[in-house]
């Protein structure tokens, strides 16, 4: 019986857990982050500017009584600023205990794929692709990076150091 | 969490209450204070204690308690005196049963040798028999009624029943099962508790046959009738084989409420009973309705009373159940009697343990709620403000009329969520008694390892402060009191000789003041040896060689970090970490610690921290388009800097010229680095700041835009710490606005100074 099981359980290990992912448009590229790290998706509202802070960091918004702060991904990934406008989507997400918002462009779709399918990120000479892609999916086409989210907070990085 | 678990967890709560009402008692009794009742209320604590850790197999510290209740049972039967020095033996001995606690909680270990040398102080104290009696597992202890007028305000004797006893009185003649005669008087408290003599006295029926006689002698008139007191007692004669310990079990849950001793009569026991009973049959049916509705008169509804009297009295006691009920639930049952104990925290300390922790009793007073609901339910109306503010605004903004009916509702809102913030923020407030009651054991301590003589007062308990400062306010009061200790205080031989007792007194002592809470803590040593401070001070490069100080800059000096005084590195205070970072601990807090000196006369600490850490008085701000919070307890004024009180000094530097005292002037936005260039002094406006130390800066903004309660947002809980900002609010609009950090804010500057300029200037706060 137990035998059974186990094999099962090393069968679907196999073929990787079934994992949901938010992919989001930052500029022409594409990136994801793994659905559960997320709580909700927001529209974009001035920020109160946090000093002697990073620039990725835009600053803090009022999220129903909490503060919470707002990383320009597309800096923090040294694609340039966004230019936020109404438009923008922040992607409030879960980083360790913490509650983050992501300034992104745009939220584009829902995916739903097996751990197997997440290619490794292949080894080119750019420091930030490695510290903050995880590894890459093809997605009819596409290809989408996996953000590695322990990596986007600034003191977070100074811990793994 | 498994349910033992979780009964464990209640049970070393109480420990803790039971541990302060005992050290509480005892600083009572040393004090020449106090009573029996104290000695009583100490040995029940302890009593407590063991019983709770007995059921959950504590061994280490059941043994433990076990000899210390032996001894306080010597005192209160009176064969101990309490004097001091048995006293002062019986307040280690309760530190070591906390250490026991603690071992037993799994958090630290009990100095083993300490413990078994308490073990025999304890011994020693007792003496002979009694000495013996406490070593020995095997003797159970009995408590047996002395007098029999107890209303309540009964007492004990203990005697010691060998369990021996009975099996050779059943040897004597082996045909007859034993015999036992009981005693029992319960008190109010079981009834309070709504425990039930007919239950007790059915379930002993059940483990032999019993002859049940009543006691009714001591019912007065109706009129004299206190309904909820109990009046009778039994005399049960119970035939039975199942020895003493099946007897004392049915008692198991009211012996704490009751006066019972159990005697081995024998086989063909004597002594007819007056008013024999038999309880498979009750004479008379059970007046349910007439219980269910006046319990309190339950007592005289006993079925077990031929009495006639007694049932002209239910008779009656019926028709006054209503009246009865009207008000006696009113009134604490169990504490009534007990009115007239000495006044706190003695009759605290009395009550409670009698009566099984203030859960039980106070269940109309108090409850025991989990923190996080309590904080959840603070974020909640923290939120509703927010929200409450920002609707307010909207409505304003919309050119409604201030007299339409939304506006007046809307201001009727604003003050009911003002007044459910300040319920709800009291829920949290507690006494500081918590924080004091650690205090003297510490002083024991440290007094001990530094051979001084101390005595500690304490002063203002009772002040209230939110529950978040409580805990964090232990470390730096620590810290102090061994600093008072160890650096304040002489030696005895040395204070002698200055004409003071060789006993030091350190005083902490705690009040409201301005809305804010301010805790002291003074010793009558030798106060600040200020030509070693300022020796020490230059030695170590914290002030110029030039530098011209006054008396309390001076004092203040010891502040900086890394001072230290202490000649030689003791083991409790000069770890040459010292009063630096209590000033840090205080600040964090949000608050400030100053220092009083008098040669000779000894020195006052003094702190003064906020009600609360959840709500701040603040000036709201601007600086270049981006709007800030200053805390108002900071700023001194606030004023319009002319032209010629500005005096530039340095490249870029500034100085205020305030009633000829020059201020150093910061650019707020500048140090922020909301903008960058040259600054321009003369426009805007100009706060005076003070920081938690003493000196003063003029901050320069923009406009100030008003005065408001603003609710504190830690910027930690998602973020992390920013230089120059205390944490975060949000404002009326919904927007997030920062809250300066004074303090840091002087600092970042005097940093960036130190940075440009090569050999830095005296370092000091001391600017005005």
């Amino acid at each position: 019986m137990s035998n059974v099981t186990s094999l099962e359980k090393a069968g679907l290990q196999k073929a990787g857990r079934r994992r949901e992912l938010i992919s989001f448009r930052i500029g022409p590229q594409e990136f994801c982050v793994d659905i559960m790290s997320v709580r909700e998706i927001r529209g974009w509202t001035a920020a109160t500017p946090l000093p002697q802070s990073p620039d990725y960091v835009r600053g803090v918004i009022n999220l129903r009584g909490a503060v919470l702060p707002i990383i320009d991904l597309a800096a923090r990934l040294e694609l340039g600023d966004t230019d936020a406008t109404a438009r923008s989507v922040i992607i409030v997400t879960h980083i360790g205990p913490r509650l983050v918002g992501l300034l992104v462009d745009a939220v584009s779709d829902i995916l739903t794929i097996t751990e197997d399918q997440v290619q490794p990120t292949p080894d080119i000479a750019c420091d930030t692709v490695r510290e903050f892609v995880k590894g890459l999916l093809a997605v009819e086409g596409r290809m989408i990076s996996w953000v590695a989210l322990e990596r986007v907070l600034p003191e977070l990085e100074a811990e793994a150091a | 969490m498994d349910p033992l678990e979780a009964i464990k967890a209640t049970f070393f709560q109480e420990c803790d209450e039971l541990l302060a009402d005992l050290e509480s008692g005892l600083l009572e009794l040393e004090g020449g204070g106090g009573d029996i009742e104290t000695v009583n209320a100490v040995f029940r604590a302890v009593h407590s204690v063991k019983g709770g850790a007995g059921a959950f197999g504590l061994e280490p510290l059941v043994r433990f308690a076990h000899v210390f209740e032996t001894t306080l049972d010597e005192m209160r039967s009176g064969r101990l005196a309490t004097e001091p020095a048995a006293v002062k033996v019986m307040l280690r001995a309760a530190d070591v049963l906390a250490d026991h606690v603690s071992a037993a909680r799994g958090q630290g270990v009990v100095d083993e040798a300490g413990s078994v040398r308490l073990v025999g102080e304890l011994k020693a104290l007792c003496g002979g028999g009694a000495a013996e009696g406490g070593a020995d597992d095997e003797v159970v202890m009995v408590d047996t009624e002395v007098e029999d007028d107890g209303f309540g305000d009964f007492d004990f004797t203990p005697v010691i029943v060998e369990i021996d006893a009975p099996a050779e009185a059943a040897a004597l003649d082996p045909a007859a099962l034993p015999t036992w005669r009981i005693g029992f008087k319960p008190s109010r408290a079981m009834y309070a508790k709504a425990n039930e003599t007919a239950l007790l006295l059915r379930e002993l029926d059940r483990i032999g046959a019993c002859q049940v006689a009543l006691n009714a002698d001591s019912l007065p008139d109706f009129d004299a009738l206190d309904p909820e007191e109990s009046y009778f007692s039994w005399t049960i004669d119970i035939e039975t084989d199942q020895g003493e310990g099946a007897i004392r079990e049915v008692f198991e849950f009211v012996e704490d409420d009751c006066e019972i001793v159990v005697e081995a009569t024998g086989a063909g026991a004597e002594a007819p009973l007056d008013a024999p009973l038999s309880f498979d049959t009750p004479s008379e049916p059970l007046d349910a309705p007439a219980l269910a509705a006046a319990p309190e008169v339950e007592v005289v509804a006993e079925p077990a009373t031929p009495d006639g009297d007694v049932m002209a009295l239910l008779e009656r006691a019926k028709l006054a159940a209503a009246e009865i009920q009207a008000t006696a639930p009113a009134s604490a049952p169990a504490d009534a009697p007990r009115a007239a104990a000495p006044p706190p925290p003695a009759a605290a300390a009395a009550t409670h343990p009698a009566d099984g922790g203030d859960a039980k009793t106070g269940a109309g007073t108090t409850i025991r709620v989990d923190l996080e609901r309590v904080d959840r339910l603070i974020d909640l109306v923290g939120e509703l403000v927010i929200n409450q503010a920002m609707l307010t605004q909207r409505v304003g903004e919309s050119g409604l009329a201030r007299s339409s009916t939304v506006s007046v509702g809307l201001e009727d809102l604003e003050h009911l969520t003002r007044e459910i913030q300040d319920s709800v923020m009291a829920i949290r407030a507690q006494p500081v008694k918590s924080v004091f009651q650690r205090m003297p054991r510490l002083v024991r301590e440290v007094a001990a390892m530094t051979n001084k003589q101390v005595r500690l007062t304490t002063e203002g308990e009772n002040t209230e402060v939110d529950k978040t400062v409580i805990e964090r306010l232990s470390d730096p009061l620590i810290h102090m009191i061994r600093n008072a200790i160890d650096h304040g205080l002489e030696k005895p031989e040395v204070r002698v000789a200055a004409g003071k007792p060789a006993e030091g007194v350190v005083k902490l002592c705690a009040l409201h003041r301005s809305g804010r809470i301010v805790i002291e803590v003074s010793d009558d040593g030798a106060g600040i040896n200020r030509e070693r401070v300022k020796q020490i001070a230059l030695d170590k490069g914290l002030i110029a060689p030039d530098a011209t100080l006054t008396d309390e800059e001076t004092d203040n000096l010891i502040f900086l970090p890394g001072f230290s005084t202490a000649a030689t590195v003791s083991d409790i205070s000069g770890r040459g970490v010292g009063m630096d970072v209590v000033r840090r601990q205080v600040q964090a807090l949000g608050g400030r610690i100053s220092i009083t000196s008098i040669p000779g006369k000894g020195s006052t600490f003094s702190l003064s921290l906020p009600l609360t850490l959840a709500v701040l008085d603040g000036m709201v701000v601007g600086v270049s388009g981006h709007t800030l919070v200053t805390p108002l307890t900071a700023i001194i004024e606030t004023l319009q800097p002319k032209a010629n009180d500005v005096r530039l000094l340095g490249p870029n530097g500034a100085v205020l010229a305030v009633r000829d005292a020059y201020v150093p002037l910061v650019d707020v936005g500048a140090v922020l680095g909301y903008r960058k260039g040259e600054t321009d002094w003369t426009t805007g406006v100009v706060l005076l700041v003070e920081s938690e130390v003493g000196g003063r800066a003029a901050l320069l903004v923009d406009a100030i835009q008003g005065q408001r309660q603003v609710v504190i947002k830690s910027l930690e809980a998602n973020y992390q710490r920013v230089e120059g900002i205390a944490a975060a609010t949000i404002l009326g609009d919904g927007r997030v606005a920062l809250i300066l950090d004074v303090d840091a804010l002087i600092d970042v500057r005097r940093k960036d100074a130190r940075r440009s300029a090569a050999p830095p200037a005296a370092r000091l706060p001391l600017a005005s």
